[in-house]
């Protein structure tokens, strides 16, 4: 009973996971009832046209031979005629209308989809996102949201419409000949379980292993083609592309029994069909012999079970696959479930104090899930507004963690972070990204031209002011020499630059903003000691009158120490050893 | 080794699929045989059912059960036919199966042709989405579209034959309305095929916008523009929304007027064959039609228009399929530099001793102009070179010359036989996977004591230590996990897993402190101990000390400057 609740709680139910989603479409519902009014509307046109025309050709013929044999008959060619001209035309066009009109309400559906996942990351922190690798955010935004779109219009509306569908026929033949209209409904009814819950079954597991497998198999080509330089040095490329090799063969074994089971599906709609056809004719045959029924009913039954083929036949395909879709599911769930709630704030928002911020810790820890020891250890340290501080320490001391929370991207497992007397996951990310800045440690450049890339920090920037930006990290004479100065595209994460330029050009587009508390996390990494004494006394000026963290690996340690410091702490192993005014000489 | 692909003699998007498909001829010919089959079972069964039908309503009746042979015929059809369908379904998937393995086996070959350097000006997530969404959406084309197309020829003429021998005036009703299709068919495929090509180049788009955004979400919520992203996400979407909705409304245009014909001819012959018998035509054969020819007539219209149907169903796998090959085709056109991995320029291997000699080489950049050179370069076995200059002369570049990375654009680049080497950019790969596979990298089949070393050597052994899962300690992409240090020094633990003789650094002491990266240098000169040459780019004083030479590189040109300084006289 405990072993049966703790799975339960683990393993969400097919529903349960496609619950948030069906509520989402629950919201165009009328544009959804229209669609699938739509599609019966093509099925059932679809059937009336061949019912009927099997009834009159059979009345024809009966009164054909009755005028042969001179007896006098007439038959009203003109209604029929019609009625089947009328449903050839409407089958047509509903149908092209309700592919349309469907897919476009899809579509829409997707492209809202894709905001809110958006959205739902752009609120994660650190925690969150150092979990997920860039590969697979790619495809939660794209395929998965593209594989719940066969929730409607491949698993919600077809069922309907064959029930009713099948409904119409079994009323239809049952009028004439209850036997006949007890049998449709009895032996579809239970071929529509089996093509739609059976066949899930079948291949829920295979088709829900399907997104992930694929996934890993996106990932594993990025590793390659991003680590293409070392696996070609080492001689490893055949080792990297045998275990792609082994990730693609299980893909493939899962696709192969996928499309075995839906042809299975596939191949019993026509047997049912063929079956229901043999069994409408022959107690049509003995209702006839019994003058029960006349000739042209007789042929209009099986005739008319012929058109339940078109409403049964796009259910086993859609069906067998519907694991891809309750993965999706379960994956947006799981991105959702980890954005941090916005918990209730207390009081009216408290603004810190303008100008330089004072900041300071207090007793502060931090873990990280799953990580085997505190990052940060019971750290305290108080920095007045307007001073610039020095943290040193070995690279994984902790100095990035400082950094992360004091930029409010973390939360301390324990202890107070405060900046301006305000702990900085209380105040609003707007006003936060407005008076914090924090150089990180990794670079992010995005794939678009130098002018653009700086513009993130101040889209209102002239061309002028950028120009003085990269003249500040003495960027500007390289800009210039290019042929397409500041619209050069940068490549994928800056691949275009060296490393020393693009941490360069993160310099200059920090400089563009106007912060109170300034944190640069290694600022001179990677750059020559002329470059760094050249950005260091441009990013001295900036500095003026705001409070600055440098986290650096030690100071003095040649022409890289940042300008001006006024404090030191040294982190060692997630513990402040020393605290000790520090000042500059000469 | 590698063959350069001349432009001239460029592959095109047709030709690459039809040489796929050839290699599968049997597959594809086993699930056209397999419908051809099911179809004859289909017209049998509308047979026996019209027959049926025609008997039971003969003035002469007989009752129902003395008619029990062909009701069992009208049985005995569905397994056969269910058989049959199966197996053109299972044929043509096994068929797209394989050109898919193929198809990506071949762009992968291709793109390790193309190297470290032209992947490094390329979108990693968009090639990838190539490689895997791209190959996948070959699927419909293979496994459906091409089986389909010789049904939709010989199906219909089977039907068409029956219907001439039953009535050839209701044939030619059919046949009337048949050539419209094609016609139609090839005007609206034609569109469908260039807005779907736009299509894939959208979604390309959308993935790699969607990536460079993610990526950098950090710097986005720092500088509290994710607001401003979020909208640009949805200008992205709704821009595909409207170029998909483009595709779908001629794509879909395709079937609707192919039923259109479809339900016309359906309605015709049925008042054709109605009024034919009620007597009121007497042209040609009408006269002579029966209950059972008038309704297996009627019946076989839906199945003359089926394949069809079906083939033009599968007409946007076809679209997909070329649109997709056509952007598989661009990739598979590009061409690797020359020189690319070979020995480049005339002249001859350089002379014993010597690992890789450059005589007046230059490299150049498209867009960049020249980056590097002309330069006279002998990398000597056992040596330590530093190689040194402001950010953005060259260095990089050197190094990626000396790897075969790149070929030189003038002069001449020879590297020793058989010379193998080790590299380490700013940049190091980590993989989806265990701490040792990522180490494995290096050295398939170096054991756990040889791993656990090399760990020791690159300063990883305290971190080893603390890790309760060891070796088997997973790692994720980018080194998600592992501070930039760390991965830094992963990468170089590999280094010395390899026993290449010659090893190429860029930047190694970047990331790392003071201690670690006194210890990386110490590991290094180890390393230099065992004879071999390293070339290093850096700026690192303590990195500088240890140089047998010095090349410093001239800002803007990528000249050499300062050359062969003997060890010890740094500055």
């Amino acid at each position: 009973m405990a072993e049966a609740s703790r799975k339960g709680t683990r393993e969400v139910g097919l529903i349960a996971s496609l619950a948030p989603w069906l509520m989402l479409l629950a919201r165009r519902r009328r544009r959804l009832l229209a669609g699938a009014a739509l599609m019966a509307l093509t099925v059932l046109s679809a059937l009336g046209l061949l019912a009927v025309s099997g009834w009159f050709i059979t009345a024809s013929a009966v009164t054909g031979l009755a005028l042969a044999a001179g007896v006098a008959a007439t038959l009203d060619v003109y209604v029929p005629g019609g009625a089947i001209r009328l449903f050839a035309v409407t089958r047509t066009v509903s149908r092209y209308v309700e592919r349309l009109y469907n897919h476009d309400t899809i579509l829409r559906l997707l492209a809202d989809l894709r905001v809110r996942m958006f959205a739902t990351l752009a609120r994660l922190d650190d925690h969150a996102l150092s979990q997920r690798r860039a590969s697979e955010w790619l495809n939660r935004l794209t395929a998965d949201i593209d594989v719940l779109d066969a929730l409607f219009l491949r698993l919600l509306a077809p069922p309907v419409v064959a029930l009713l569908a099948i409904i119409a026929t079994s009323v239809l033949l049952g009028v004439w000949l209850p036997s006949a209209g007890w049998l449709v409904l009895v032996v579809t009814g239970v071929a529509l379980g089996w093509f739609t819950v059976g066949q899930a079954r079948l291949g829920m597991a295979a088709s829900r292993r399907q997104v992930a497998q694929l996934d890993a198999l996106r990932g594993g080509v990025i590793e390659q083609l991003q680590g293409l330089a070392e696996l070609e040095a080492y001689g490893t490329l055949a080792g990297h592309r045998a275990t792609l090799e082994r990730l693609e063969s299980r893909i493939q074994c899962d696709q192969r029994r996928l499309g075995r089971q839906a042809a299975l599906g596939n191949a019993l709609v026509g047997a049912v069909i063929g079956v229901l056809l043999a069994g409408v004719l022959w107690l049509g045959a003995r209702a006839h012999a019994a003058d029960l029924l006349s000739g042209p009913l007789m042929v209009m039954m099986p005739v008319a079970v012929l058109a339940l083929n078109e409403a049964l036949a796009v259910l086993p395909a859609a069906f067998t696959r519907v694991g891809a879709s309750r993965a999706a599911a379960e994956r947006l769930n799981d991105l959702e479930d980890q954005s941090p709630r916005q918990g209730a704030r207390s009081e009216a928002l408290r603004q810190p104090p303008p100008g330089a911020l004072a900041v300071s810790l207090e007793r502060v820890s931090l873990c990280y899930p799953g990580s085997l020891e505190p990052v940060l250890r019971q750290v305290s340290f108080r920095l007045a507004a307007g001073r610039r501080l020095a943290v040193c320490g070995a690279s994984g001391a902790g100095k990035s963690s400082v950094a992360a929370l004091l930029a409010g991207r973390l939360s301390p497992t324990d202890g107070r972070v405060q900046v301006g007397g305000v702990a900085p996951r209380d105040l609003e990310p707007e006003v936060l990204a407005e008076r914090v800045a924090l150089l990180t440690q990794r670079v992010d450049l995005f794939d678009a031209s130098l002018a653009d890339n700086l513009r993130l920090a101040d889209p209102q920037a002239s061309d002028a002011q950028l120009w003085r930006s990269l003249e500040a990290v003495a960027l500007a004479d390289w800009a210039d020499a290019l042929p397409a100065g500041l619209a050069t595209r940068v490549g994928e994460g800056g691949r275009q630059l060296s490393g020393g330029q693009a941490r360069r050009l993160a310099l200059a587009r920090l400089m563009l903003r106007d912060p109170d508390l300034v944190l640069l996390d290694e600022p001179f990494a990677g750059l020559d000691a002329d470059t760094a004494q050249r950005v260091a006394s441009s990013l001295d000026r900036w500095l003026e009158g705001r409070t600055v963290l440098f986290f650096v690996h030690a100071l003095r340690d040649g022409p890289f120490d940042p300008p001006g410091v006024t404090d030191m702490v040294t982190l060692d192993d997630g513990e402040l050893c020393n605290r000790s005014d520090y000042f500059r000489m000469g | 080794m590698a063959t350069p692909r001349h432009t001239d003699d460029g592959l095109t998007a047709r030709r690459w699929l039809a040489g796929l498909i050839a290699q599968e001829r049997r597959l594809v010919g086993l699930a056209v045989a397999c419908g051809l089959l099911a179809g004859v079972l289909t017209f049998a069964q509308l047979g026996l059912l019209a027959w049926l039908v025609a008997t039971l309503l003969a003035p002469e009746a007989s009752a129902p059960s003395a008619l029990w042979p062909a009701f069992a015929g009208l049985l005995a059809v569905l397994p056969l036919r269910a058989l049959a369908q199966w197996g053109q379904e299972a044929a043509g998937l096994e068929a797209s199966l394989r050109v898919r393995r193929r198809a990506r086996a071949e762009l992968l070959d291709h793109l390790a042709r193309l190297g470290p350097v032209w992947l490094a000006g390329r979108h990693s997530a968009s090639l990838a989405n190539q490689l895997v969404e791209q190959v996948e959406a070959l699927e419909g084309y293979v496994a459906r579209f091409q089986p389909q197309l010789t049904l939709a020829l010989l199906l219909p003429l089977a039907c068409l034959g029956i219907v001439v021998w039953l009535d050839w005036l209701a044939a030619l009703f059919l046949l009337l309305a048949a050539p419209f299709i094609p016609l139609f068919m090839a005007l609206v495929g034609m569109g469908a095929e260039r807005l779907n090509r736009d299509q894939f180049a959208a979604v390309a788009r959308l993935s790699g916008h969607f990536i460079d955004r993610v990526r950098g979400i950090t710097t986005l919520q720092l500088f509290g523009r994710t607001r401003q992203a979020t909208s640009e996400v949805h200008v992205a979407a709704d821009d595909y929304r409207r170029r998909s909705m483009r595709t779908l409304r001629l794509a879909f245009l395709s079937s609707a007027v192919l039923e259109f014909f479809a339900s016309i001819a359906i309605a015709v012959l049925a008042i054709y064959v109605g009024f034919g018998l009620l007597g009121y035509i007497t042209y040609g054969p009408s006269p002579a039609l029966t209950l059972f020819s008038g309704l297996y007539v009627l019946l076989l219209a839906p199945e003359f228009f089926q394949p069809l149907r079906a083939l033009s169903q599968h007409y946007h796998d076809r679209a997909a399929a070329l649109g997709a090959a056509e952007g598989l085709v661009a990739l598979l056109n590009e061409t690797p530099t020359a020189g690319r991995g070979a020995d480049a320029g005339p002249g001859s291997p350089p002379a014993p001793g010597m690992l890789v000699s450059l005589r007046e080489a230059t490299v150049a950049h498209a867009g960049r102009g020249q980056v590097l050179g002309p330069l006279d370069l002998d990398v000597v076995k056992g040596e330590v070179l530093v190689v040194t200059g402001p950010s953005g002369t060259g260095k990089s570049t050197l190094l990626q010359l000396l790897a075969g990375f790149v070929g030189p654009d003038s002069g001449t680049c020879h590297r020793a036989a058989e010379l193998s080497f080790a590299w380490l950019d700013q940049r190091p790969l980590l993989v989806h996977g265990s701490l040792a596979d990522n180490l494995r990298l290096a050295s398939p089949e170096a054991d756990d004591a040889m791993l656990v070393r090399s760990l020791a050597k690159a300063g990883l052994g305290e971190l080893f230590e603390a890790l309760p899962e060891g070796l088997a300690t997973p790692l994720g992409e980018r080194g998600v996990g592992l501070s930039g240090g760390q991965a830094q020094r992963l990468a170089l633990a590999r280094i010395f897993l390899s026993d290449a003789p010659l090893v190429l650094l860029d930047e190694p002491t970047a990331s790392l402190d003071t201690a670690s990266g006194a210890n990386v240098i110490e590991a290094l000169e180890r390393l230099a101990e065992e004879g071999r040459a390293l070339v290093i780019a850096t700026h690192h004083p303590a990195l500088m000390a240890m140089a047998h030479r010095r090349l410093s590189l001239e800002p803007q040109t990528g000249r050499a400057a300062a050359y062969a300084t003997p060890r010890g006289e740094h500055g």
